[in-house]
């Protein structure tokens, strides 16, 4: 089965992703595909994370696929301008890949090549029609492709946004434009993100919380204050702060366990989707200790 | 209005250090509301050419310096001086300073500042862009706040995930343009509307440089 079709069959899903390497040593990338794959469904392949230049991620899908996993190509409209997202998803599509995940992606400013020029030439509403089109076997000028492209296509979505009426519009507009499938920013409400689901459950499109593992009450604190769109609740912090230095890492992996146990359990989306940083081994444990493997 | 701003004092010097005969051009209109290209600042430039021992053979603040004739027009009257000029230092915009190269064909032509954008002033020397000039104003579809310009992305849909209580990702400097568009739609009674409608990727065709019009045909 594959990943759309895993999700349409009812399991809880499982995606992790890995971060390509600035530089071409991908030995440390080789081990973390091999750790994962067999055990999540799909596998993010991050896009120039942060801005920051690294390989491709077209390339590194096709790694992916080499191993005999399932990647997901995460795309921004940063670096390309609709001639070059187009020609990449076309690529994509003949190298085999299936997942596409739509991003605007971060700006410029957050990375490592800061007068770069930003394209932006698109954003993630129209890069997910324009997948759609391809699809469709039309490009966005209305040409005829030569065969089309059979895209199972994706985008992300902040339940914690501040202010949320229009992140959820244009929760709406993604889905208008083509999205079957949500991946969202970190989740550490529970309860709050099922009020967030009681939205997304009135579109036909299948939602995974995403989660960051917290490694400390250090960072906890680090990411209300300075991530958009997470918000740490004070009683995780206080439960890390509690767990002492030595057992944080420990805590943190059992809340995210917990977490993924209740959404399963209530039924609250369609899966998680662990984004592990650096932490890739760390992603079985959790996914144990939430009874998944 | 085109927002100016005063090239650093001391490399301009350094710039005009190869000629002796100046001529300052300044602007009545956008360059005098910058501070950057009126009379006191045309005063203060040529005070410190002579204070190097430079000649500055006249000064002048043209009515509107981007009109290329009216500019031309308004000079005559100081063609003697102009006549003994080396050099020509045009105090206003990119395009000013280029109505002037187009005046003295034979005769080299500095700006005195840097042009910045197209903007508005918000109080006194205070200046925000506020326009793109895309070639295809959106307005009317984003509550009539231009995220082309006022969004580092140029987003036309709503907000990206990196807005942060109704700051934008890229500096908390920077209100998010969607948060900005999404609460006047909201007085406005716009917002379903909104979440109805797509924007389409823009037409960038239509800024392709240089761009030209002729209003007098458009008449027609
Ligand atoms: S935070 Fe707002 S203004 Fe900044 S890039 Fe995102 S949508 Fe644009």
């Amino acid at each position: 089965m594959n990943f759309e079709e895993t999700l349409n069959s009812g399991k809880f899903v499982v995606t992790a992703e890995v971060g390509p390497p600035k530089g071409t040593d991908i030995a440390a990338l080789h081990h973390d595909i091999e750790l994962l794959k067999g055990k999540v469904d799909a596998l993010n392949v991050t896009d120039n994370q942060s801005a920051v230049m690294r390989i491709c991620s077209l390339a590194i899908c096709k790694i992916v696929l080499d191993h005999g996993a399932e990647p997901i190509l995460q795309m921004t409209c940063r670096d390309r301008n609709r001639i070059g997202l187009q020609s990449d998803l076309l690529g994509a599509s003949v190298l085999g890949i299936r997942n596409v995940l739509c991003m605007t992606g971060d700006h410029v400013f957050a990375g490592d090549h800061k007068g770069a020029k930003p394209v932006y030439d698109l954003e993630s509403v129209q890069l997910l029609a324009a997948v759609q089109g391809l699809n469709g076997g039309k490009d966005m000028a209305g040409n005829d492709l030569l065969g089309c492209t059979n895209f199972f296509q994706g985008a992300v979505v902040t339940p914690e946004a501040n202010p949320l009426a229009p992140q959820l519009a244009k929760f709406e507009k993604k889905i208008r434009a083509g999205a079957r499938f949500f991946q969202t920013q970190a989740i550490y409400d529970v309860d709050k993100f099922k009020d967030f689901m009681v939205v997304a459950r009135r579109f036909p499109v299948k939602v995974l919380a995403g989660l960051v593992i917290l490694k400390s009450a250090g960072m906890a604190n680090f990411l209300n204050k300075n991530v958009p769109g997470i918000r740490v609740p004070e009683d995780l912090i206080e439960e890390l702060k509690a767990a002492g230095k030595e057992k944080a890492l420990e805590t943190g992996m059992d809340i995210a366990a917990r977490h993924i146990r209740r959404m399963k359990e209530e039924n609250i989306c369609d899966g998680v989707h662990i984004m592990a940083i650096g932490m890739e081994d760390k992603v079985p444990v959790i996914m144990e200790k939430a009874g998944l493997i | 209005m085109i927002i100016t701003r005063k090239k650093n004092r001391k490399e301009l010097l350094e710039t005009l250090k190869k000629f002796n005969n100046f001529f300052l051009i300044g602007c009545s209109e956008c360059a005098t509301l910058c501070g950057t290209g009126g009379q006191e600042q045309l005063d203060e430039l040529k005070g410190l050419l002579e204070e190097q021992g430079r000649t500055v053979k006249g000064v002048f603040v043209a009515k509107t310096g981007c009109q290329v004739l009216g500019t031309k027009v308004e000079l005559k009257k100081f063609k003697e001086a102009l006549d003994e000029t080396g050099c020509v230092v045009v105090m206003s915009c990119g395009a000013g300073t280029q109505a002037a190269v187009e005046i003295f064909a034979d005769k080299p032509v500095y700006p005195s500042n840097d042009s910045l954008f197209l903007g508005n002033m918000t109080r006194l020397q205070m200046f925000d862009e506020r326009c793109s000039l895309c070639g295809e104003c959106i307005l009317d579809k984003t509550g009539g706040i231009c995220p082309v310009t006022a969004c580092p992305k140029g987003i036309l849909n709503g907000p990206c995930g990196g807005t942060k209580d109704g700051h934008c990702e890229v500096s908390p400097e920077i209100p998010c343009a969607w948060v900005r568009i999404w609460e006047r739609m909201e007085k406005l009674g716009q917002t379903e509307e909104f979440k109805l409608m797509t924007l389409g990727a823009k037409n960038w065709s239509a800024s392709i440089k240089p761009r030209k019009l002729n209003a007098r045909e458009e008449k027609k």
